[in-house]
This record gives structure tokens, sequence and C-alpha cells, in this order.
């Protein structure tokens, strides 16, 4: 299936300047980014860690949290398996774009203050991980450049939907 | 100190041409769901009804947005053409599908396309409850996975 299939986008040019009330009328709607924002205000700066590893290892923290999820009980299998293949992905998107800006090649995120998965993970536990992980990721959009930035919020709204999945 | 200057924010061309083109596919929505809710069974043309709810909203706010910054709106086209004629309740679900991937494409584009803060946040939260609607009517339609897994992402 053709996904962009209804519109092919003609531009017609704007004057240009005003006060952006009206942009925060469009962001009150937004209660997640709205949190985002003051989360990040003062965190943009270039120095410290890239924070797409931090992103990274918690896609391959929520990957092998489901996986053990599964393991506990594996009539979850169906259920879960989805939802551990996409944070799979997004580990190896995130590794991949981590090395790029770094200029190396991608390596998968290593635990560095390794937290052990629960013992018996359930659906709740990976529900809550989810739930953080696109919090997280939602977090950073504010503040992230053109080139990173879709594919960290696509990483938050994907999270957000599989929370909504197995609710 | 906090004069007029820091309430005045210019939001550049890059950020209005975003948001027109992303109130284009808003209007493409809304044109799919009108035309889709009569071939659907009556809970999916119920779900539609809400999903074209929410796409009417995020389509007045872009165009108030746009009016306050003294850009015209866009205007909605008199029709669209489907990729595939909707038929019945399986190709209306599709074009649904095909609907909430082209407003996620834009969305996504406009996260992009500005940095503007609140304009990014209103744009992550049309992206997170686009993915759901997405999801739920990829899920009608029998496509995997069930949640796109990277949203907005154009092949």
């Amino acid at each position: 299936m053709s996904p962009r299939g209804l519109v092919s986008l003609p531009v017609p040019a704007g004057p240009v300047r005003l006060t952006r009330r009206r942009l925060i009328a469009l962001a009150a709607l937004a209660p997640v980014a709205g949190a985002a924002l003051s989360a990040c205000d003062g965190a943009s700066g270039s120095s410290g860690p890239d924070p797409l590893i931090a992103l990274a290892r918690a896609a391959r923290d929520d990957a092998e949290l489901i996986g053990a999820a599964i393991t506990a009980s594996p009539a979850l299998t169906d259920r879960l398996t989805p939802a551990r293949q996409a944070r799979t992905d997004h580990a190896a998107a995130l590794e991949t774009e981590v090395a790029r800006l770094a200029g190396g090649t991608p390596a998968p995120a290593t635990p560095a203050t390794s937290t052990a998965p629960p013992a018996n993970p359930t659906t709740a536990s990976v529900l809550a991980s989810l739930k953080k992980s696109a919090n997280d990721a939602g977090a950073l959009v504010a503040t992230l450049p053109a080139a990173r930035v879709g594919l960290v919020a696509g990483v938050a709204a994907c999270c957000a939907a599989y929370t909504v999945v197995l609710s | 100190m906090s004069g007029p200057a820091q309430q005045r924010a210019s939001v550049d061309q890059a950020s209005i041409d975003a948001l027109q083109d992303v109130l284009e596919t808003e209007h493409a929505a809304l044109w799919a769901y009108s035309l889709i809710v009569a071939y659907l069974p009556t809970d999916l043309a119920e779900r539609a009804r809400g999903d074209s709810d929410a796409h009417r909203t995020l389509r007045g706010l872009i165009e108030q947005t746009l009016s306050d910054v003294g850009a015209r709106p866009v205007s909605a086209l008199p029709s669209y053409k489907p990729p595939t004629p909707v038929t019945d309740g399986p190709t209306a679900e599709q074009l649904a599908v095909v609907a909430e991937t082209d407003t996620l494409a834009a969305w996504r584009s406009v996260l992009e396309r500005t940095t503007d803060k609140p304009l990014r946040a209103a744009a992550l939260d049309a992206l997170v409850s686009g993915t759901v609607r997405c999801m739920q009517w990829r899920s009608s339609a029998g496509l995997t996975p069930v949640v796109p897994t990277f949203p907005g992402r154009t092949p």
C-alpha cells in the first residue's frame, strides 16, 4: 500500500513574523510534550554524552525485558513479540544515528548501570517500561536537531502506542 | 530583564511551509473519513467519526495558527484520489490507513522543519495521537506490525 496517497503538496508562500500566541495555543493540546519542554530547557548543550545513547540502551533493555516476560509466560508470545521487535529495531536505528554523529560504526548499546530485569516480568512491568521510554524520548523532542528529531519522536510515538495496545 | 522582546518570536518560513503541508494532509484525511464512513460497519463507522473529529480539531488549530502568524491557510481540494478505489469495508479501512499514514508523515516533517518549541510540542502530540489512530486502522485492515515502528517515516 502506498502510504502517501492522497496529497501532493503545493506550498503557497506567506508573510512571516508575529507573536506566537497561537502557536502556544496549538501546543496547549500537547500535555506529553508540554511536560517535555520544561524537562528539556537548559539541557540542550552539546557537551555531555549523546542523549540518544540512553535511548538506545532503553530500547535494548525493553526488548530484553519483553523477552523475559515471554519466557516467563509463553502464552504472551503473540501479544508481546511485535513490541520486542519494535524496540529491537529502535535500538538499531538509534545506535546507527549515534554512530553517524560520532563518525564510527554502530555498536549495540551496552547497559552501563546494569539494572537487571525483574525476576518475573509481567505485562504490567513491560507497560511501565514502555511508558517511561515514550516519555524519555518525548522529552528530547524540543531540543534535538532536525536530522534526529523525527526518529526520536517516532520512537516516542511508537512506544506510546504500544502502551495503548498492551493496556 | 524580560521585556517585550522576550514575548515575541518569529516563526520562520520553513515552519509556516510545514504547517501548510500538514494542513493539506489534514484536509485530505477529513475528506477520506467523510468518504469511508458510509462503507464501514457501525462500530468502525463510530470510530471513523471520532477520528474525523480529532482531525477537525487539528485542522482548526493549524488554520488558526497560520492566520495568527499572517499566513493564509491553504484550502481543501474539492476531492482527492485514493490510491485504491473505495468500494467496501476493507478498502475503506485501507484508505483510513493511508490517511493516517499521510498525516503522520506530515507531522513528522513539521518536527524536522521547525525549531519552535511550542510547535514541536504540538507536532509530537499529533504524532502520538495519530500513531494510535493509525494503529487501530492497521489492526482492522489486518496489517502488521499493527503499530508502525517508525511513525511518519516514509519508506
